[in-house]
């Protein structure tokens, strides 16, 4: 479990311009789910998923995560090994990749951690065939490839430091719909298969309501609540006071109730709804 | 790296913000060549007491400024230290056997630091008094009579408002692409010499390729719009020049006219 208590943070406190990204925090993230943290741009996303690595320490408060307790205004030791058990992708990770090949950059995160040069050679390319990159991008600079193989290549970056958790800032922002297809169920799968603990930001609700186990909405720096994602997306009210678009699936139910048609709630996917008209026809 | 406030423009409504940005560049040149003259202590007493009442006039905090001189704090114990062991001059002040210190060395090494704080104070109360797109512009307006010799005034304006305007931009940069070299385990701090020239190393080359790469994308965007570096252009902005930019250009002259009297008298 990862837990904040009353966590705040503020930028520049100082400063006559000071602001309070996070405001008393109070969430519980379930570890081997996919929780996503949704919001408006300003809401606080990113700045609480940087605490979940100590990039970010808190103003007051505490975290709790993979057995360190980062208090505030307390130094914590060994920040490093918790960097090792989380891994942070940024928004536009593109942007971090340095060395002169790819199967290299993405070795660097796992050499950082103390692996042995060939051991960091063998998780990059087991990494790059996860993400999906051919083997014939291994020995390419990572300057001259296409955007989406960059981010790819950066997301490899971390998976082979094999984090417990994974968290991820707005992953499939700027790719394709099938790239971004992709990449979801990459972490899908690292969550069901290798029991990692995923957690996601994103503006994309067709993914949190598909992927998410669990939603966190962020607004002004407070959590507004914390629900199962199918349950979320049920609360109409809610939604429209938060300017939340509705996934098609949940637009289209809403549609149909409204017209007097019942569908059963437990239907969640296009498919689902057609196999159910298909056996009342 | 957030807390940069060397020259950071501070929006207020003094005498000194209102002045000409034109005046203000002209008034810091000739006081930085008084400040060159040898002029003494009283010299440099009446140049203080010149560049703390402009200060006053422009409501800068004192703290502010002496923020600035932090980063000169090791460069004057650098200069102490080299004036220290080689200046042999004046009364002999301490004998530690192997070291002599000499008065000379501390007077010198004071000279040039009193220059150096005078020199910073000047500067920062331009910075902080001019916004960066008048400065710009009035650095354009002084350099237009060179253009006759080729000097591209326009052009050199326009490269420094640039930079200016990016330095927020690749602060924001470097941060975003430190975190995310943290989160890959690397250490910006700690760390055996190796493993900080690696940091640094992962730090630099995404940082010279987003800057590269924001370059490209400026310059597309600025020839989208039409822009020709030659073309005659008009100005929104107009500076103008008004009676208290000529008492602040002559003030300048006096106080530079007085330390060469001052340097040949005394």
């Amino acid at each position: 479990m990862v837990t904040f208590k009353e966590l705040s943070y503020v930028y520049a406190p100082d400063m006559p311009y000071k602001t309070t990204a996070l405001d008393r925090v109070d969430l519980d993230i379930t570890e081997g789910k996919i929780t996503a943290i949704i919001g408006k741009t300003g809401s606080g996303k990113s700045t609480l998923v940087q605490h979940l690595n100590a990039l970010l320490l808190p103003t007051s408060g505490t975290l709790e995560i993979e057995g360190y307790t980062i208090k505030a205004g307390e130094k914590t030791s060994k920040l490093k090994e918790l960097r090792r058990k989380v891994g942070l992708v940024f928004q536009f990770s593109e942007y971090q990749l340095f060395e002169e090949t790819i199967i290299k950059d993405v070795a660097f995160g796992p050499k950082n951690f103390g692996v042995s040069e060939e051991e960091a050679l063998e998780r990059a390319k087991k990494a790059l065939e996860l993400v999906g990159l051919d083997p014939s991008y291994y020995q390419r600079s990572p300057l001259d490839i296409s955007g989406g193989q960059k981010r790819r290549a950066a997301i490899a970056g971390i998976l082979a430091i094999e984090p417990e958790i994974i968290v991820l800032d707005e992953p499939t922002a700027g790719l394709d719909p099938k790239g971004a297809k992709e990449m979801i169920g990459l972490f899908a799968m690292l969550n069901k298969k290798m029991h990692k603990t995923i957690i996601i930001v994103t503006h994309d609700n067709e993914i949190v309501y598909d992927f998410a186990d669990d939603v966190t909405l962020l607004d002004g720096g407070k959590v507004v609540c914390k629900m199962k994602a199918h349950d979320f997306f049920a609360e109409r009210e809610l939604l429209e006071s938060h300017d939340i678009y509705r996934p098609r699936i949940v637009y289209l139910k809403e549609l149909l109730k409204d017209k007097g048609i019942m569908i059963p709630d437990d239907i969640h996917t296009l498919a689902d709804l057609a196999a159910f008209w298909r056996d009342h026809e | 790296m957030n807390n940069i406030v060397f020259g950071k423009y501070i929006p207020l409504d003094t005498p000194i913000h209102r002045l000409d940005p034109r005046a203000k560049i002209l008034a810091m040149l000739i006081a930085l060549v008084a400040i060159f003259i040898p002029a003494g202590w009283y010299g440099y007493g009446i140049i203080a007491v010149v560049i703390l009442f402009v200060i006053h006039l422009s409501k800068i905090k004192l703290k502010v400024i002496f923020k600035a001189f932090k980063p000169m704090i090791f460069m004057m114990c650098f200069l102490l230290v080299i004036n220290v062991l080689s200046v042999k001059e004046g009364a002999l002040l301490l004998d530690l056997g192997f070291l002599e210190i000499y008065s000379k060395a501390i007077i010198d090494t004071l000279y040039i630091i009193v220059r150096l704080l005078l020199m910073i104070m000047i500067t920062t109360i331009l910075t902080m008094t001019t916004k960066p797109l008048d400065l710009t512009l009035g650095i354009e307006y002084l350099l237009t009579p060179f253009k006759k010799i080729g000097v591209p005034a326009h052009e050199i304006a326009m490269i420094i408002s640039i930079a200016l305007r990016f330095i927020p931009t690749i602060i924001e940069e470097t941060m975003r692409i430190m975190n995310s070299q943290k989160s890959r385990g690397v250490d910006f701090e700690e760390g055996k010499l190796k493993e900080k020239i690696s940091a640094i190393i992962s730090l630099i080359v995404p940082l010279f390729s987003v800057s590269l790469l924001r370059a490209d994308e400026l310059a597309n965007a600025m020839e989208a719009r039409g822009y020709v570096p030659q073309a005659p252009r008009t100005r929104y902005r107009r500076l103008k020049y008004e009676r208290r930019d000529l008492i602040l250009v002559i003030g300048a002259f006096l106080l530079l006219a007085l330390m060469i009297t001052l340097a040949i008298v005394i």
